[in-house]
């Protein structure tokens, strides 16, 4: 959804698709924010307005804080993307040791 | 997998395909499951811990005699015949007794399974048992799992397989792989709830796009009451994080607190008091103060995010506070930290809350086996139509366990006597064809974008106000988008595995089919009876709309006919009654049994 912007942060995201056997690197998108803004609707806001390629997990996405699917490591701390406000520059990593399907997607409960 | 590098054939066999992962497809495969047959769900998101079931309140209605014999205080004095009158008045007269009666018959029995299965209840009052969303469905899910029920997650359904009439499968994408898997079954149960996705605010969680409906509809099964949808009022419209969080609605409900438009004006003030009373002390609430709430925005006296102001009210802060931390300690909803909407409260900051799309009363016919009209296909929960009849105000969470239960035991029954059937390959050829067209075509329309356009204008046209104005507009518009530009969905990634926009190009197949018929439906029914309300029709009309809107595709067309209501205990007055007069004479009608519902 749009909103009033108070400020531009920077999104650093690691995107990596296995299926092309590319690498994985970290890709940065200068976002707008405001405040009550969660990594989940930053997510959201890239994925609808700068780059609609971007995997994160949303299909099924319960945004209360117990589904447990936006699982993520934000500025290098496990965080749901949806109860994790921010207003400052972040990163976003899926967690270490899991099979990434593509970009923040990856293998619940399946090891690397 | 990239498109066009291979082409997935993968098969997998079941007796009972269950489709959906909340309360009413983990119900109906513990039933098939129970009675012997090999029973696989499919669940969109994980199972157990998506669908709309995890994000329910969540109480469990039943008639306060049997809550009172199962050990609860309850109230005695209830009945099951006082039950079903309310459900039955409070739905304006369009439910199907016969399932009603079903439901007031079935739910001690399975409320008692779920407290025998573990579930843990918080508190309890006349009618209903207040537990979470969660501990229900892990309680299924722990049944379900020694039941040998398979799971599969993360599984959308594409359409259903249909060979000589009857069901055979279905065609379903493994959205993390992105292989597109053919399931063969004997009978499939679809359980896939609500459309919630075709608006925005909208209360539920993010996978409800109405896939199961959808495919019933285009594999020719009758769809009824699409016109009537639930709006919760008073859900939280900002910041971004809480849109469609339901909690205020909650507060409201079981603690108090005041609804002012832009000039501070206590607008319900403006209504028949008994209809503010009992329209904000019950679940019939969500109709009346969602209309009041989309008049105040459409006269111009709303919030800047389209809703009204909710307050603290008259009440003390401490006293308001200690009620709050009751039913929610430190403030916490699900896994919602709320104490910052605490601190709003208490300083008199705005809370911006307005109708949120809930609950979908219409969906998918059944008769009391729960089976469709198509051979081998059956359904349960809120993708089914008739039980709640125009307004919903018992318990969904009750509804998911009650049917799941008979549509898994009938589908089971089905099964035990049915071969396994052929698919039909050339049908799955061009279905897998179809599905794959947005990651093929190399521009087009951007499936955010349109999805964005058309939440926006269903819930400005299809909203909890309508007239004819705003229904035709909405209905050529809603053609124009499934004639010009479903067609033209394009992804920008042509990845298979987790492709976010490939799964909402799918999925605005199902949001626009269904948001056709609803339209339809809505402009059809030229009166006012429980959610759908028509500012040029303001009036309940019993002597022409006790009917069903009924809709059936067949060989592409849309065909419309109309069902009289099915009758069995409770004969519905005649005449025309101003809306608001019917609401409160409907209110009156209530028995005298306390608590919510």
């Amino acid at each position: 959804m749009k909103y009033m912007a108070e400020k531009l942060i920077k999104v650093k995201i690691l995107r990596f698709n296995p299926s092309t056997n590319g690498k994985a690197y970290f890709q940065s998108y200068d976002v707008p924010v405001t405040e009550g803004v969660s990594v989940l609707d930053i997510l959201d806001f890239i994925y609808e307005n700068l780059d609609s390629g971007l995997a994160y997990y949303d299909h099924a996405a319960c945004r209360h804080g117990i589904c447990g699917g936006c699982s993520l490591v934000v500025n290098g701390k496990p965080s749901l993307a949806c109860q994790t406000l921010i207003l400052g520059d972040i990163s976003v990593e899926p967690p270490k040791n899991f099979k990434v399907i593509r970009d923040l997607v990856y293998k619940r409960g399946e090891l690397k | 997998m990239v498109v066009g590098t291979k082409a997935v054939d993968k098969v997998v066999d079941a007796d009972v395909l269950v489709v959906g992962g909340g309360g009413a497809g983990l119900r109906a495969a513990i039933e098939a499951s129970e009675r012997g047959v090999r029973a696989l769900l499919i669940s969109k998101g994980s199972v157990a811990r998506s669908g709309a079931s995890l994000l329910a309140g969540a109480d469990l209605t039943l008639d306060g005699e049997s809550l009172h014999n199962l050990g609860f205080p309850g109230e005695p004095i209830d009945t099951k015949q006082k039950f079903f009158s309310d459900i039955v008045t409070q739905g304006f007269y369009l439910n199907n007794q016969r399932i009603v009666e079903i439901y007031v018959e079935d739910a001690p029995k399975r409320v008692k399974e779920l407290l025998d299965w573990g579930i843990k209840v918080g508190f309890a009052e006349e009618r209903a048992i207040f537990t979470s969303g969660s501990s229900i469905l892990s309680a299924l899910l722990k049944r379900a799992k020694e039941m040998d029920v398979d799971i599969m997650n993360d599984i959308m359904v594409i359409d259903l397989l249909i060979k000589d009439g009857r069901v055979s499968g279905a065609l379903g994408l493994d959205i993390k792989t992105g292989d597109l898997i053919t399931f063969r079954s004997k009978a499939v149960v679809l359980a896939t709830g609500g459309w919630h996705k075709a608006y925005s605010p909208n209360a539920g969680s993010r996978e409800l796009s109405g896939d199961g409906v959808a495919a019933a509809y285009r594999a020719g099964a009758d769809l009824a009451n699409m016109e009537f949808v639930t709006f919760c009022c008073n859900v939280l419209l900002w910041p971004p994080n809480w849109r469609g969080i339901i909690f205020p609605y909650l507060l409201h409900l079981l603690v108090g607190g005041k609804l002012v438009n832009s000039k501070g004006e206590d607008f319900l003030s403006k209504y028949d008091p008994t209809i503010v009373k009992i329209g904000t002390s019950m679940e019939w609430n969500k109709s009346f103060v969602s209309i009041a709430t989309a008049l105040e925005v459409l006269e111009g006296r709303g919030s800047p995010h389209g809703g009204v102001y909710y307050e603290v009210g008259d009440m003390a802060w401490k006293e308001f506070e200690s009620r709050v931390t009751k039913y929610y300690p430190n403030w916490k909803y699900k896994g919602i930290d709320f104490s910052e909407l605490g601190k709003m409260l208490k300083d008199g900051r705005p809370v911006e809350v307005g109708p949120a799309a809930e609950y979908f009363e219409g969906g998918i016919v059944v008769n009391e086996k729960f089976e469709t009209n198509i051979s081998g296909l059956y359904a349960a929960g809120e993708c089914t139509a008739s039980l709640f009849g125009a307004n919903r105000v018992a318990a969904a969470t009750t509804e998911m366990l009650v049917e799941g239960t008979i549509a898994g035991r009938f589908a089971a029954d089905y099964a035990k006597k049915s071969e396994m059937p052929d698919i039909d390959k050339k049908q799955v050829d061009k279905l897998q064809e179809k599905a794959i067209l947005p990651l093929k075509l190399k521009e087009g329309i951007k499936p955010a974008e349109l999805l964005r356009n058309v939440q926006q204008m269903a819930y400005e046209q299809l909203g909890p106000i309508r007239d004819n104005n705003g229904l035709s507009e909405f209905v050529k518009y809603i053609e124009m988008v499934k004639k010009d530009q479903l067609p033209k969905l394009c992804t920008v990634s042509k990845s298979m595995n987790y492709n976010k926009e490939w799964i909402e190009a799918l999925e605005l197949e199902n949001i626009v089919q269904l948001l056709e018929l609803s339209a339809k439906s809505a402009l059809m029914r030229t009166e006012s009876r429980g959610v759908h309300y028509r500012s040029d029709y303001a009036w309940t009309d019993n002597d022409n709309w006790l009917k069903e809107i009924v809709l059936r595709e067949d060989a592409g067309d849309l065909h419309v006919t109309k069902r009289p209501v099915i009758i069995t205990i409770l004969m519905p007055p005649s005449g025309v009654t101003p809306y608001m007069e019917m609401v409160k004479k409907l209110m009156e009608a209530h028995s005298e049994i306390g608590g919510h519902h």
